[in-house]
């Protein structure tokens, strides 16, 4: 029986880490115990096992994926107080940067986003509808929009507020322009407006409450925001196969109903949602890998505005937004979203000149406005009196 | 040939600090250098491909973002194994019990090797899974990584003994596990 030391002999002996005396020790053992031979041949064995497992190379596009993640380095050197500003913004943002960095929780953030972007287009109202009130999804109006009953007076074209709209020089730049045109035009557009989940995502309360959000409001205000939906790479990757499919898959979904988006906000809880089936589910889903693998989706983590919306104070409240969750959650709202009208006025050229438009972000801010999404009633108004500028 | 981590550590030092002045291009040679490296530690102690690389990724991110907290008194290589084996602890922790180790076999299985290598790897792996942790990052480090046992104690920050110690419990039941006899 071989006691402490001489296991430790042997072991040492086989590492190469015995000292001259220590291997003369050690060959003096073999010689007299056969144990130790024995053990040592076991060892060498086991050692000769491990040498023939082959290192493998890493993923080609690990490199990559590190260097795109890393913050770019300033371009020019800022006043002292702005260095001030940003040391502080980056303290405040440092666990959610860390929640974001890594490739699954930066596909999580980028879905995050995708979803805000996209509903951007259900809130501002566009394209106009091509039908009546009366006649849409055949649900009377009164019954799907709550909040505010309306009334003949504010569909009609002298509406007040309509008109207070049009007495607005950015308004009627927007409204007379050709891209704007071009979308009301649409046949997707119009499609879109016509479709019975779009009028079930209108009439559901919580879409009502996250587009009175101020935290809403501010990240649609946003330059990031508007910099990512002016990107040719946002809208590839909004108007891929893949993308769509991800989003409608159960895992995803799941997610969102578990609140995965609130989650975001701490790296414990990121750690807790990696833990869920859902979680591990999305991995082994095809159109993820899909996702991740396209040059739009890793143009899109890459850019600026995407690293500034993600480190964006209103754009995180939005994610922790109840009514938020709810609208991410809602069956006709995920119709909307797979919808190939939709899709096709995503990747549009005049959706995204549009969206970029600063009349449209002035547009955005004015109280009046944002009232029209409450009421569809009052939306088709807009859109009625906007073609009636256009002529 | 391979590059030992003590011999490149000036050559460390010189990119640490051309990184700190936000040189995108030493940031790169910074991932030359070690991705290969921790990406095959993070695959050991792991056994999944798809995790390894996220600690990976994570691991060379944290490591930039906290590179001014990084005392070049001491080895860059013990700090960055270090965070390679500290992250792949926290993802086996974060992993879903009731995933079975086939299940990460399986993952593993594409883009391996063929035939009798694939099989050795196999086999390996399933015996590594079956060690603690604490347990497997010693043999990781020792067999896959050829670090001394001064080595392996500095980047777990525990003494040599423990490092032999561990060794020698891990070595105790890859045998029984491998079929190499029983002593």
């Amino acid at each position: 029986m071989l006691n402490r030391d001489q296991v430790e002999l042997i072991q040492q002996e086989i590492d190469g880490a015995n000292s001259p005396e220590g291997s003369a020790a050690f060959r003096s053992l073999l010689e007299k115990d056969p144990d130790a031979g024995a053990l040592a041949a076991d060892l060498r064995n086991l050692t000769g096992r491990f040498a023939q497992v082959a290192e493998r190379a890493p993923p080609p596009h690990l490199k990559r994926a590190i260097l795109d993640a890393l913050p770019q380095p300033a371009r020019a050197s800022p006043p002292a107080i702005v260095q001030w500003a940003v040391g502080r913004l980056r303290l405040v943002t440092e666990r959610m940067e860390e929640a974001i960095m890594t490739k699954k929780t930066v596909l999580i953030g980028s879905a995050a986003v995708a979803i805000v972007l996209v509903a951007v287009g259900l809130i501002t109202g566009f394209p106009p509808g091509s039908h009546e009130a009366a006649t849409i999804g055949g649900v009377e109006p009164a019954a799907r929009y709550h909040g505010r009953v309306m009334t003949e007076a504010d569909v009609s074209l002298k509406n007040p507020e309509i008109q207070a709209l049009f007495q607005n020089d950015q308004v009627l730049n927007l409204v007379r322009s050709d891209v704007f045109r071009e979308a009301m035009q649409n046949q997707a557009f119009r499609e879109l407006m016509a479709s019975d989940a779009y009028h079930q995502v209108m009439a559901s309360d919580a879409y009502r409450q996250i587009q009175a959000n101020d935290a809403f409001r501010q990240v649609m205000a946003s330059d990031a925001y508007r910099q990512i939906m002016a990107s040719q790479a946002y809208r590839q990757l909004a108007a891929t196969e893949a993308f769509r499919q991800l989003q409608a898959t159960e895992a995803f979904r799941q997610l969102e109903a578990q609140g995965a988006f609130r989650q975001m906000q701490s790296s414990e809880a990121m750690r807790q949602l990696e833990a869920k089936a859902a979680f591990h589910q999305l991995q082994a889903n095809a159109a993820f890998h899909q996702v991740m693998a396209s040059d739009a989706f890793r143009q899109v983590m890459a850019s600026d505005a995407y690293h500034q919306i993600m480190a964006n104070d209103a754009f995180r409240q939005v994610m922790a937004n109840d009514a938020f969750r709810q609208v991410m959650a809602n069956d006709a709202f995920r119709q909307v979203m797979a919808n190939d009208a939709f899709r096709q006025v995503m990747a549009s050229d005049a959706y995204r000149q549009v969206m970029a438009s600063d009349a449209l972000r002035q547009l955005q801010s004015a109280e009046t406005f944002r009232s029209l999404a409450q009421s569809q009633a009052l939306s088709q108004a807009f859109m009625r009196e906007a073609m009636r500028a256009q002529m | 040939m391979k590059e030992t981590p003590l011999a490149a550590d000036e050559q460390d030092r010189a990119l640490v600090e051309r990184c700190l002045e936000n040189d995108r291009d030493a940031a790169g040679a910074l991932v030359d250098r070690y991705q290969q490296r921790l990406f095959n530690v993070a695959l050991r102690m792991l056994n999944n491909v798809q995790d390894a690389e996220d600690v990976t990724q994570t691991v060379f991110l944290n490591a930039f973002r906290m590179l001014r907290t990084y005392d070049p008194r001491y080895r860059f290589f013990s700090w960055i194994y270090r965070m390679t084996v500290n992250e792949s602890l926290n993802m086996l922790k974060r992993r879903k019990p009731t995933v079975t180790l086939e299940d990460d076999l399986d993952i593993l299985a594409p883009g391996a090797a063929p035939d009798r290598a694939a099989e050795a790897e196999d086999r390996v792996g399933r015996a590594l899974m079956g060690l603690t942790p604490d347990d497997r990052a010693v043999v990781v480090l020792k067999h896959f990584v050829s670090f001394s046992y001064k080595e392996i104690a500095d980047v777990l920050e525990v003494p040599v003994r423990t490092v032999k110690s561990r060794l020698f419990t891990a070595r105790e039941r890859l045998r029984l596990a491998l079929g190499e006899g029983v002593r």
